[in-house]
């Protein structure tokens, strides 16, 4: 299969809960192997676009693909097996199974032993060996046998970010990955989060714009469930419109 | 690792026991091995799953007519071997267990314990009905047919027949969690959201799991079907499904083999104590209440809990606490029995009767023994005295072991995510054997 130009692509998608519309019609296009954040002020609807594409409910309206298929009102699984990994801003993990566990669950998911019952997971050298890849890969070998619930914050989201690749999925959405760090976390999370997103497309959610700068090729502005603008980092934070909606305080850090 | 040895030794001792027991205890054997089988299947569900089932006597009683039926077929002549008729009740629990698994994981929490609720109180309400399928009120009967020599006519056959059956399907529960459902399962409980990002369909999962519980209820069923030679609609009653939620909560939901624990404890409970006293099912809530209130993980949790940390415990310092802690335990208890049984003497018929004679006066009566007056004092503050001296003794025990035990907590032990789950369900949780 030849790699598609999209990874993703939102059409005219609204959503609204009762009477309130919190997604108005929102076209977005995600180029396959580019960083692309969306910020907002809160309330924007920046999650609730999250949870459309990843399928935690289906939009009012419009259509999502992904790679070309349509994804519209497909459970979250289904989207998952089709390729698409999703973080979460509040940790969601599995907290009374070690760290290792936690992502050998996904890797297990991607290997399709999902429903096995006739042999032991220990044996399954492969599963294991990618598991402990992964470890190492969001740094968090020495911790394997730890309690995911014992870990400090910032562990528990690098391992919420290694559980969105253990099941292989080449769109990466990641929540508000570094919400709540410090400065020289978020650091070392956004070294992170390049290194492990080599060759994927990636779609996240960021509020401090020191990191969509120095991470993201494109930039979506949401404001009030539409987009504004759709552009590099420097032609976003040169845009009067966006200044005025969005980055008039924020521009000036 | 002490448990593989433990575990040879439990069996040596099932195995070898036996013969040299009464029929009586041969009995109670045969229901303690059913009952342990039984909640280990519920806390498949429960424990593992998080997911819990207020109606599993449906998959038991399911497993116990379909093995009957079966019964019936073999004495007219089909040909099937007597050992393997537990597999009619495992059939029969996976059947019901995939349909009544499908509408009730539709929802979680309280509204998946009402769904169970209400499928077993239906079959309990059908099944009277029903003469062909469950043979009405009075229920189906059969007979034991021989078998390769074996007539399965005494109850020490028949115990061996369900040892093996046990065993057997112990062992398969325990070598579910191991594998990568079994690790699923467990993931499920603590996070269904993140499964189901995780590209599992947590739906079709959670079938499954009821499914493999209901298939061993029902082999409990079936194997309690073979034992009696008969069941009637009563066993779909909400008294047996209550019956294993408490046997696994008092024996510990959170290790493997507690909820064995449980069931053990509360079939000999029942089988010795139901003879000597009408409130015995009022004591069995007692300590479920007490249980849940004080030792959450249960029986086997505290037995986990030491085991996990054998080698730090300084027993000539524990002993003496654990001693004062058993014998205030032991006051305690006594004063929850003198005055249960002497409210149950006092509002029963017979002083009802015994008060008529008297001219509508108190009449002294007889309890353990000794004659007792109502209107005395006395009579009262020996509960009392017992309560107050046994809460004392609890109290200073309590505070002596906290303290030993804060000091083998903070020793500089290897503490890892291995020791703080169920040890007996994660052993070997990723070391590549």
């Amino acid at each position: 299969m030849s790699t598609p130009l999209h990874s993703l692509q939102l059409i005219d998608v609204t959503k609204s809960f009762d009477s309130t519309i919190v997604i108005r019609g929102v076209n977005l296009e995600i180029l396959t192997g580019e960083r692309h954040a969306v910020i907002g002020p809160n309330g924007a609807g920046k999650s609730t676009l999250f949870n459309l594409v990843s399928g935690m409910f289906p939009p009012s309206s419009g259509e999502i693909r992904l790679r070309g298929r349509s994804i519209t009102g497909l459970p979250p699984h289904r989207i998952n097996r089709g390729g698409l990994a999703r973080s979460f801003q509040i940790t969601n993990i599995f907290h009374r199974m070690s760290v290792f566990e936690n992502l050998r669950v996904g890797v297990m998911a991607r290997h399709r032993v999902r429903y096995g019952l006739f042999r032991p997971v220990a044996r399954m050298h492969r599963i294991n060996d990618e598991t402990r890849e992964i470890l190492a890969l969001v740094r968090l070998d020495g911790r394997a046998d730890h309690m995911a619930g014992d870990l400090t914050y910032s562990e528990q989201r690098a391992l919420e970010i290694g559980m969105t690749l253990t099941t292989g999925a080449d769109v990466i959405l990641l929540d508000e990955p570094t919400a709540g760090m410090s400065r020289e976390e978020t650091a070392r999370a956004v070294e992170l989060i390049r290194d492990v997103t080599k060759g994927k497309t990636l779609l996240i959610v960021e509020h401090d714009m020191s990191v969509v700068f120095s991470l993201c090729d494109r930039v979506s502005v949401l404001v009030y469930g539409q987009i504004l603008a759709t552009d590099t980092p420097e032609r976003i934070s040169a845009n009067r419109e966006v200044q005025q909606a969005y980055l008039g305080e924020e521009a000036a850090l | 690792m002490r448990t593989p040895l433990l575990i040879v030794v439990v069996l040596a001792l099932l195995t070898g026991v036996p013969p040299f027991l009464g029929l009586g205890l041969q009995n109670t054997f045969i229901n303690v091995l059913i009952a342990c089988l039984f909640a280990l299947a519920f806390n498949l569900l429960v424990g593992q799953a998080g997911l819990l089932s207020f109606g599993h006597a449906a998959y038991y009683g399911v497993g116990a007519f379909t093995t009957l039926h079966l019964m019936q077929a073999v004495e007219h002549g089909f040909a099937f071997p007597t050992p393997l008729l537990p597999l009619a009740g495992a059939a029969a629990g996976l059947v019901v267990g995939v349909v009544a698994g499908f509408f009730a994981t539709i929802r979680s929490g309280v509204y998946f314990a009402l769904v169970t609720l209400a499928i077993a109180e239906l079959l309990h309400s059908l099944a009277p009905h029903w003469q062909g399928v469950f043979g009405g009120e009075a229920g189906l009967s059969s007979m034991r047919m021989p078998w390769a020599g074996f007539t399965f006519g005494s109850t020490l056959q028949v115990y061996y027949l369900t040892l093996a059956w046990v065993a057997l399907s112990i062992w398969v529960l325990w070598a579910y969690t191991r594998t990568p459902f079994g690790r699923l399962t467990l993931a499920l409980r603590d996070n269904e959201q993140r499964v189901r990002f995780l590209g599992y369909d947590a739906h079709a999962t959670k079938v499954i799991v009821f499914a493999i519980s209901a298939t061993f209820s029902g082999i409990a069923g079936a194997l309690q079907a073979i034992a009696n030679e008969t069941a009637n609609y009563s066993l779909f009653s909400a008294h047996v499904s209550a019956q294993v939620v408490l046997q696994t909560f008092v024996g510990g939901s959170t290790v493997f083999f507690g909820p064995a624990l449980g069931a053990a404890v509360f079939t000999v409970f029942a089988d010795q104590i139901s003879d000597l006293t009408r409130s015995w099912q009022l004591y069995q809530g007692e300590i479920f209440v007490l249980v849940v209130l004080f030792a959450p993980t249960g029986i086997g949790g505290i037995v986990e809990h030491h085991l996990r940390h054998w080698r730090q415990l300084d027993w000539s310092r524990l002993a003496a606490p654990y001693a004062l802690g058993g014998f205030g335990g032991a006051l305690v208890a006594a004063a929850a029995v003198f005055l249960t049984e002497t409210l149950s003497v006092l509002f029963g018929e017979p002083y009802a009767l015994m008060r008529k004679k008297a001219g509508d006066g108190y009449p002294s009566f007889d309890l353990f023994g000794i004659h007792w007056a109502p209107t005395n004092p006395v009579t009262w503050s020996v509960p009392l005295v017992l309560f107050l001296a046994g809460v004392f003794l609890l109290l200073r025990a309590r505070r002596e072991i906290a303290a030993l035990w804060d000091a083998i907590r903070s020793a500089p032990a290897s503490q890892t995510a291995d020791d703080e789950v169920d040890a007996s369900l994660q052993s070997t949780q990723h070391s590549p054997v």
